[in-house]
């Protein structure tokens, strides 16, 4: 009887272990954050070309990656990020690189894409293609998977932050608001971020609790438990104390 | 009295820690090496051996003072003999889990552990976190009832104010606390603490492993219970060393016994109470500390330290200065051992100044301090324990070999190189963690090559030591019960 409960438990322990998974988080915008920038060859004009290198040694760089027969996020996504880009009055520390991952697309395509959004002017804008988009989207991270029913790429709107060694500083997926845009131009330009987890609700022991509406932290439940340890030991020091110099003799 | 079992188990928990030191050096060798660009290991190969460096050192040594101080215990109190075995088994057992974490799991997040790395596989095996865990709380246990057991016996012989030397604060006190027993009763409080907050920690950390992220950590809360763990359990061990010192520097000199003194009570209550805030002086670049804990983290490293440091080398001054003394290994190991503490000591204090912590930060200046401090002292301590231990049972002679001579140039030479090539490349901001350096670091792989270099020499020493030290503890474990 004995046995088979050992082994009940060590059964039950067993599957526990096995369903126990570490969490992971695993965000693609981690993955190859301060790898180089593979130095790929631009073509920014029918006669223009010039390597990777050329942009962002000139100047730190923000790669959009699109593709012009988008019909999905690309336009949005590219419209935020040049609307975001004319509030920052003036900001020159940065470029922008518009560069296509569809082999279809051509430098006139590009082109005509700058001119849509009023931009084929603008110095601090570069709209480009290259022929050697798979190397660069491995340096970076980026895996487009082309849907043939529906000829469009399956594809993530991918902001990328490369500063003037080539390195990646920060990647953000999706249309994001102003302050992550603010903090992709910051690591770029090598500025310390300060960072920090949003409130979550699944956290509940925080050492700190911030209210939005007063701007001010509370102390939380987290700070008792860096205080537990010492009241913990004081309380077994005075009752060990206590009962072992209280025992009834015999 | 000691009894032969009691030799006995305490030879074991020698010959385990001396063991497990040599192969931890080796894997500190390595790493070097591979710094230097000498050897080439793999990124996941260089942080396991970090980890499992790191890890087992602090263990051993941790061990190796808790074995000496319930070895000399048995002078003043009863010890129990079950609970050494029990923390003997469970030691193995989770030095053992915990290799098979880092060895053949590939665990590699340091010994430090600081979350959220753990839950970041990063080429580990997927159970390696779990096998992580469990081997800390294998050995948090048997540490704890190891701790709990020694602090309720000297609780039965003395009161809270006698065990704390309370009444030295008056004049004449009618009852004198030998210093051992108040080094001790501090030392082991502040490592029940620290072993609390590692209990804490590990339910932190299972409670979210379990959770399939449904429950997350806070990381600031993570990283101060961390530090309460690590940096407290790593000065405490350092105390458990000064214990000894204070017990047998006299008597194995020819000299008297040391005395509790108004200022050696005060210094050693200080550092009771200081040593548990001290460790917040490892959050100074989290900007999220609130401010007031930055300050009391420097403060408190002041007044836990240098009243306690000052003591004692005024202690080993006047024991030494102009007096007759019978030098033997014993008493230079602690000697140059204090030195060495000392050293480390102010490197750290250094160190843990907020305006000098901006540049020292994560820079090789922080292994070299506390390499000063563990290699160049608390192992010294424990090494000469070892030595007098294996000795005095067979003989009182304790006289100075001519190759004992040699031997302790060896650990002197190799020891002060090894540790100034972390000095100076971290003077020189070379950081430190990293396994291998960018070119842009010129001084880095030379010193970390030369670095090697002497702690084979050191390594040398320590393989002498070894083999006179583990000859007599085998004698030992063969006497008859």
């Amino acid at each position: 009887m004995f046995k088979d409960i050992v082994l009940a438990v060590i059964a039950v322990g067993f599957g526990l272990l096995l369903n126990a998974q570490s969490v992971s988080s695993g965000l693609k915008e981690e993955a190859n954050i301060y790898g180089k920038v593979f130095d790929a060859p631009l073509r920014v004009a029918e006669n223009d070309s010039l390597l990777f290198h050329g942009l962002y040694n000139r100047k730190p760089l923000i790669l959009a990656l699109v593709f012009t027969r988008c019909y999905g996020v690309c336009n949005p996504f590219l419209l935020r990020l040049a609307e975001y880009i004319q509030l920052r009055d003036k900001d020159d520390s940065f470029s922008v690189l518009v560069l296509s991952f569809d082999p279809k697309d051509s430098v006139d395509d590009m082109k005509l894409l700058g001119k849509r959004y009023g931009l084929e002017n603008n110095t601090q804008w570069t709209f480009a293609v290259t022929d050697s988009i798979e190397s660069l989207n491995r340096s970076i991270g980026f895996y487009p998977s082309w849907d043939s029913s529906i000829e469009q790429f399956d594809h993530d709107a991918l902001l990328v932050g490369i500063n003037n060694e080539g390195f990646i500083t920060k990647k953000l997926i999706g249309i994001r608001q102003p302050h992550d845009l603010d903090l992709l131009i910051a690591s770029v330009n090598n500025i310390f971020s300060p960072t920090y987890r949003l409130p979550n609700r699944n956290a509940l022991f925080s050492c700190f609790n911030y209210d939005p509406k007063t701007g001010k932290n509370t102390p939380g439940l987290g700070l008792l438990f860096i205080a537990l340890p010492a009241i913990v030991t004081v309380i077994l020091l005075l009752s060990i104390s206590y009962f072992v110099r209280h025992k009834p003799l015999g | 009295m000691e009894s032969t079992k009691s030799k006995k188990i305490t030879a074991v928990w020698i010959l385990t820690v001396l063991v497990l030191f040599i192969v931890s050096i080796v894997l500190g060798i390595l790493m070097r090496l591979n710094q230097g660009g000498s050897i080439e290991q793999t990124p996941i190969s260089f942080y396991t051996n970090m980890t499992t460096h790191g890890m087992t050192m602090i263990g051993i040594w941790f061990v190796a003072g808790m074995a000496a101080i319930n070895y000399l215990l048995q002078r003043y109190i009863r010890t129990s003999f079950t609970i050494n075995v029990v923390a003997l088994v469970l030691t193995v057992i989770g030095i053992l889990l915990f290799w098979s974490s880092t060895f053949i799991g590939k665990f590699h997040a340091a010994w430090t552990f600081l979350y959220p790395l753990p839950f970041k596989q990063m080429g580990a095996e997927s159970w390696a976190t779990l096998m992580f865990l469990v081997a800390l709380t294998v050995l948090g246990v048997g540490w704890l009832i190891w701790s709990l057991s020694l602090m309720t016996q000297l609780l039965k012989k003395y009161s809270i104010p006698q065990a704390f030397a309370w009444q030295h604060f008056r004049k004449n006190p009618k009852f004198e606390t030998p210093p051992f027993i108040l080094i001790t009763m501090i030392t082991l409080v502040g490592i029940i603490a620290c072993l609390i907050s590692a209990v804490v920690l590990i339910v932190l950390f299972f409670a979210e492993y379990f959770s399939s992220g449904t429950f997350v950590n806070d990381a600031l809360l993570m990283k101060n219970i961390t530090y309460f763990f690590g940096h407290t359990i790593a000065n405490e061990m350092l105390y458990l060393g000064l214990a000894v010192i204070y017990e047998l520097f006299g008597e194995v000199s020819g000299r008297p016994k040391w005395k509790t003194t108004w200022y050696v009570a005060l210094a050693w209550n200080f550092t009771l109470v200081f040593i548990l805030t001290a460790f917040f002086h490892h959050l100074y670049m989290d900007f999220v500390q609130p401010q007031g804990l930055q300050i009391v983290g420097q403060l408190a490293s002041y007044l836990a330290s240098l009243p306690a440091a000052g003591v004692t080398v005024f202690s080993v001054f006047i024991a030494v200065y102009r007096t007759e003394i019978k030098w033997s290994l014993v008493n230079l190991l602690f000697f140059i051992g204090i030195a060495g503490w000392v050293i480390g000591g102010l490197g750290a204090v250094i160190d843990a100044t907020i305006s000098n912590n901006f540049v020292l930060h994560n820079t090789l200046w922080v292994p070299a301090h506390f390499h000063t401090y563990n290699a160049m002292g608390n192992v010294l301590f424990s090494i000469a324990f070892f030595y007098w231990f294996s000795t005095r049972q067979f003989t009182q002679n304790f006289k100075v070999a001519k190759y004992t001579k040699w031997t302790l140039a060896l650990l002197l030479i190799g020891g002060i190189g090894f540790l100034m090539a972390f000095y100076i490349a971290g003077a020189d901001s070379v950081p430190r963690r990293y396994s291998i350096y960018p070119s842009e670091f010129t001084t880095a792989a030379p010193l970390a090559n030369l670095g090697a270099i002497f702690a084979t020499v050191y390594l040398i020493a320590i393989l002498i030591f070894f083999f006179n030290i583990s000859k007599r503890c085998l004698k030992i474990l063969s006497l008859p019960s």
